[in-house]
C-alpha cells in the first residue's frame, strides 16, 4: 500500500563534534514528489540527505520512509538508494556490471537481471554502452549510469546530492528536464539536493529552503518564488530588492512603511503587524521600472534614486540605480531599453505597483 | 611528453640504470663469485654449482630454510591484514595523528634496540607468567621472533595500504551500501578490488622484510635459526666460504624474484581485467584458463 508520505522527517538534528551541521528540522515528503532541498552552501542540505539514507547517524529527531521508523538501519536497509555528486560509478567494472550490482546482490536470476538493467539503460539514454568502463564516459554520461544503477533496484525514494553540479550549465538544463521526465515516468519519490535555483524551479514540485541548519520554509516553486515568506527566501530566489524599514501606520489591508529612502504602502497580506515593527519590503527585480518623473496616484510607489548604469545581458537589461542612502538597486526588462535612458548620475525614479511590493516581517 | 627530446629521454634511462647498476654491482659480483670454482679473489674462472649442491645437502641449512619460509609466510598472513584494518581504521579516525604516531613508532626504533627490549620484556613477561600462572607463554621461540616480527613490517605494510586507500573514495562504498550491500560486501567487492596492488605490494614487502631480517630474528629466537642467521653466524665462524656467497646469492634471487613477479602480475592482471569488461577481443587462452581453473 502506498503511504501518503514517503519520507517524514521529525525534529531531525546533526551535530559534529561543537559543529552543529543541522538543528532540527521536519518535513514530509509526499509520495510520488519531486521534492528538492534548496540552500546555500553549508546550510546543511548534504547532511539531510545523508541521514535520510543512512550514512549518518541523528543527534536527534527520526526519520521515517514509507511509514516505517528507519532511524537506526543502516543504508542496505532502508527504502532508499543514492545518486551522488561525483566518483560513486565503481571505477573496476563496466557499466552493465554498476547497473546490474545491486541486482546481483539480491541474486536474482541472471536473465532477469540483464533485462532489468538493459531496459534501464535504455530509459537513460546509455543503451550500447554496456562495456565501457566509467572512465571512459563523459561526465553527463556517468550520472545516467548512476541513475541506472540507482533506478533499476525499483526503490520507493531515490535521493540525490547535487547529480548535476559536476555538468557544464547546457547540459545541465538538459538533464534536469530529463530527470523530471524519468521521474514522472517511474512515479517513485526524488528527494534533490541543490544549491542552483533555476534547477530547483525546473524539477521541484515542492522546494524545502534550507539555510544555516534550518529548514527556513517550504512551498510550491511558484510560492516561494512569487511570495516568499521570509527576508532570506526573497534574498535568495530569484533577484529581488530587499529594503529594510518599520511600519508607520497599519491599515485593514495596507500598511505603510518608512524606509530610509522614504515612505511607501505595502499590501498587508493578512499579516499581523504593530507600528514601530522592523519590516523588509521586497520587490521582484522585474517589477521594477525607472523614470524621471514619478507617476502620480496611489497604485504606484517610487522611490527618488540616480541612474548607475546599464548591462545588456541579451535576453533581458539590468538597469542598476542607487538610492540615496547607497543601496544599489536592480530592475530588469525584456531586451533592450524600451523605457527612457538616463545618463550615469541621472536622478530618476524606482515605480513598481503597489500591489506589487511584498511585505516581509521574518 | 611529445615534445621532449628523445635523447633527453635516453639520458634519463641511461642514468637510472647506471644508478641502479652501480648499486646492485656488490649483489652480482656475490652471485658471479658463487658460481665460481675457485672462489672470491681468483682471477681464473670456472663455472661450477659445487656450492650449491653443498648447501643443499646441509641439512641443517635446509631446516633453517624451511623455517625461514614458514616465518616469512606467516609474518605475511598476520601482517597484512593487520595493517588494512588499522589503515582502515586511520582513515575513518577522528584524531588521526597520535594514531599515525603510534603505527609508526617501532620504525624509529633502531634494530638493536628494539630487539633487545623486546627480548628483556619476553624473558620478564614468561617469568611472571610462570611465576603467577604457570604458564610458559613467551619462551623464546618462533613465535616470539614471529611477533617481533610483525611488530617492526606493520609500519611498512601500513603506510603502502594507506597509500593505494587514499585513492580510493569512499563515496564507491556508500554507493554500494545504498545498493543494498552491506559493510563487507562493500569492503570485498568494491573496495578491495581497488586497493589489490597495495595489497599484494605489501604482501611482498612484508615477505623480504622478514626474509632479510637479522637482528631481530637472531636475539629473539630461542635455538632455531633462519637463513639470514645462519649465514651470518656461519660467516663469523667460518669465514667468508665460498658456500656464503651460493647463500647471499639466493636470498638476493629471492628478494628480486618476488619483487619481479609481483610487478609482471600486476601489470598483465590489470590489463587482462580490463579487456575482460570491455570485451573487447577474447583475453589469450592460457588467461582464460587460469582465471577458471
Ligand atoms: N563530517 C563532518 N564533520 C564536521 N562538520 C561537517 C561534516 N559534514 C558537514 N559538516 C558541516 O555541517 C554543515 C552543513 O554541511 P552540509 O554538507 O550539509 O552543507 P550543504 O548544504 O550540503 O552544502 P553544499 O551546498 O556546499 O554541499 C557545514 O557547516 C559543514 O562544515
Ligand atoms: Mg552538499
Amino acid at each position: 500500500m502506498m503511504t501518503e508520505y514517503s519520507v517524514e522527517v521529525e525534529n531531525l538534528g546533526k551535530d559534529f563534534g561543537p559543529v552543529r551541521a543541522l538543528n532540527t528540522v521536519s518535513f514530509q515528503v509526499r509520495s510520488g514528489s519531486y521534492f528538492v532541498l534548496l540552500g546555500p552552501s553549508g546550510g546543511g542540505k548534504t547532511t539531510i540527505l545523508r541521514l535520510i539514507g543512512g550514512f549518518e547517524r541523528p543527534s536527534r529527531g527520526h526519520v521515517r520512509l514509507m511509514g516505517q521508523d528507519v532511524t537506526g538501519l543502516p543504508p542496505n536497509k532502508r527504502g532508499s538508494t543514492m545518486v551522488f555528486q561525483n566518483y560513486a560509478l565503481f571505477p573496476h567494472m563496466n557499466v552493465e556490471r554498476n547497473v546490474g550490482y545491486g541486482l546481483k546482490l539480491r541474486r536474482l536470476p541472471k536473465q532477469e537481471i540483464r533485462e532489468r538493467m538493459e531496459a534501464m539503460l535504455e530509459m537513460v539514454g546509455l543503451a550500447g554502452l554496456n562495456r565501457r568502463m566509467p572512465n571512459e564516459l563523459s561526465g553527463g554520461q556517468q550520472q545516467r549510469v548512476q541513475l541506472a544503477r540507482s533506478l533499476v533496484l525499483g526503490t520507493d525514494i531515490l535521493l540525490l546530492d547535487e547529480p548535476l553540479a559536476s555538468l557544464d550549465a547546457k547540459l545541465r538544463k538538459e538533464m534536469c528536464l530529463e530527470l523530471k521526465h524519468i521521474q514522472e515516468r517511474v512515479g517513485i519519490t526524488f528527494l534533490h539536493v541543490t544549491h542552483n535555483q533555476e534547477e530547483a524551479m525546473t524539477i521541484a514540485d515542492r522546494i524545502a529552503v534550507i539555510a544555516d541548519g534550518d529548514l527556513i520554509e517550504e512551498a510550491a516553486p511558484r510560492e516561494i518564488y512569487e511570495t516568499p515568506q521570509t527576508s532570506f527566501t526573497a534574498g535568495f530566489i530569484g533577484e529581488n530588492n530587499l529594503f529594510r524599514g518599520r511600519i508607520e501606520k497599519v491599515e485593514a489591508d495596507h500598511v505603510t512603511a518608512v524606509l530610509s529612502a522614504g515612505k511607501v504602502r505595502v499590501p498587508r497580506r493578512g499579516l499581523e503587524v504593530s507600528e514601530e515593527q522592523e519590516v523588509t519590503v521586497s520587490i521582484r527585480s522585474e517589477l521594477l521600472t525607472l523614470t524621471a518623473s514619478p507617476p502620480e496616484g496611489d497604485g504606484n510607489q517610487s522611490l527618488p534614486a540616480e541612474f548607475v548604469e546599464q548591462v545588456f545581458l541579451g535576453l533581458t537589461t539590468n538597469y542598476l540605480a542607487k538610492l540615496e542612502d547607497g543601496q544599489q538597486v536592480l530592475a530588469r526588462g525584456i531586451g533592450e531599453g524600451e523605457g527612457e535612458s538616463f545618463a550615469p548620475g541621472a536622478p530618476l525614479h524606482i515605480v513598481w505597483e503597489t500591489k506589487d511590493g511584498l511585505l516581509l516581517v521574518k | 611528453m611529445e615534445y621532449s627530446s628523445p635523447w633527453a629521454n635516453r639520458a634519463k634511462w641511461c642514468y637510472l640504470l647506471g644508478v641502479v647498476f652501480c648499486l646492485m654491482l656488490p649483489v652480482f659480483y656475490t652471485i658471479y663469485v658463487s658460481f665460481n670454482e675457485f672462489g672470491f679473489g681468483s682471477p681464473k674462472y670456472k663455472f661450477t654449482l659445487d656450492y650449491y649442491v653443498n648447501l643443499f645437502q646441509n641439512e641443517e641449512i635446509l631446516n633453517a630454510l624451511q623455517w625461514t619460509l614458514i616465518l616469512c609466510l606467516l609474518t605475511v598472513v598476520a601482517t597484512v591484514p593487520m595493517s588494512l584494518l588499522a589503515a582502515k581504521f586511520y582513515k575513518s579516525a577522528r584524531n588521526k595523528v597520535p594514531f599515525l604516531i603510534l603505527m609508526l613508532m617501532p620504525l624509529f626504533i633502531p634494530a638493536d634496540i628494539m630487539a633487545a627490549s623486546l627480548l628483556v620484556f619476553f624473558k620478564n613477561l614468561n617469568h611472571y607468567l610462570n611465576a603467577w600462572l604457570g604458564l610458559d607463554w613467551f619462551n623464546l621461540s618462533w613465535y616470539t621472533v614471529w611477533i617481533g616480527q610483525i611488530l617492526w613490517t606493520m609500519p611498512y605494510a601500513f603506510v603502502i595500504i594507506l597509500i593505494t586507500m587514499s585513492r580510493y573514495r569512499v563515496q564507491q562504498t556508500e554507493a554500494a551500501r545504498s545498493c543494498g550491500a552491506t559493510a563487507w560486501q562493500a569492503f570485498w567487492q568494491v573496495e578491495f578490488p581497488q586497493i589489490r596492488p597495495g595489497v599484494f605490494s605489501s604482501c611482498a614487502f612484508v615477505f623480504i622484510l622478514a626474509f632479510n631480517e637479522y637482528t631481530r630474528t637472531n636475539l629473539l629466537n630461542g635455538g632455531f635459526a633462519t637463513f639470514t642467521t645462519y649465514v651470518v653466524n656461519f660467516m663469523l665462524s667460518s669465514g667468508m666460504e665460498p658456500e656464503v656467497y651460493a647463500m647471499s646469492a639466493m636470498i638476493s634471487v629471492t628478494s628480486m624474484v618476488v619483487i619481479l613477479s609481483l610487478i609482471v602480475y600486476m601489470l598483465t592482471r590489470k590489463e587482462l581485467r580490463e579487456s575482460e569488461e570491455r570485451g573487447a577481443g577474447t583475453p589469450p587462452r592460457s588467461a582464460t584458463m587460469a582465471g577458471t581453473g
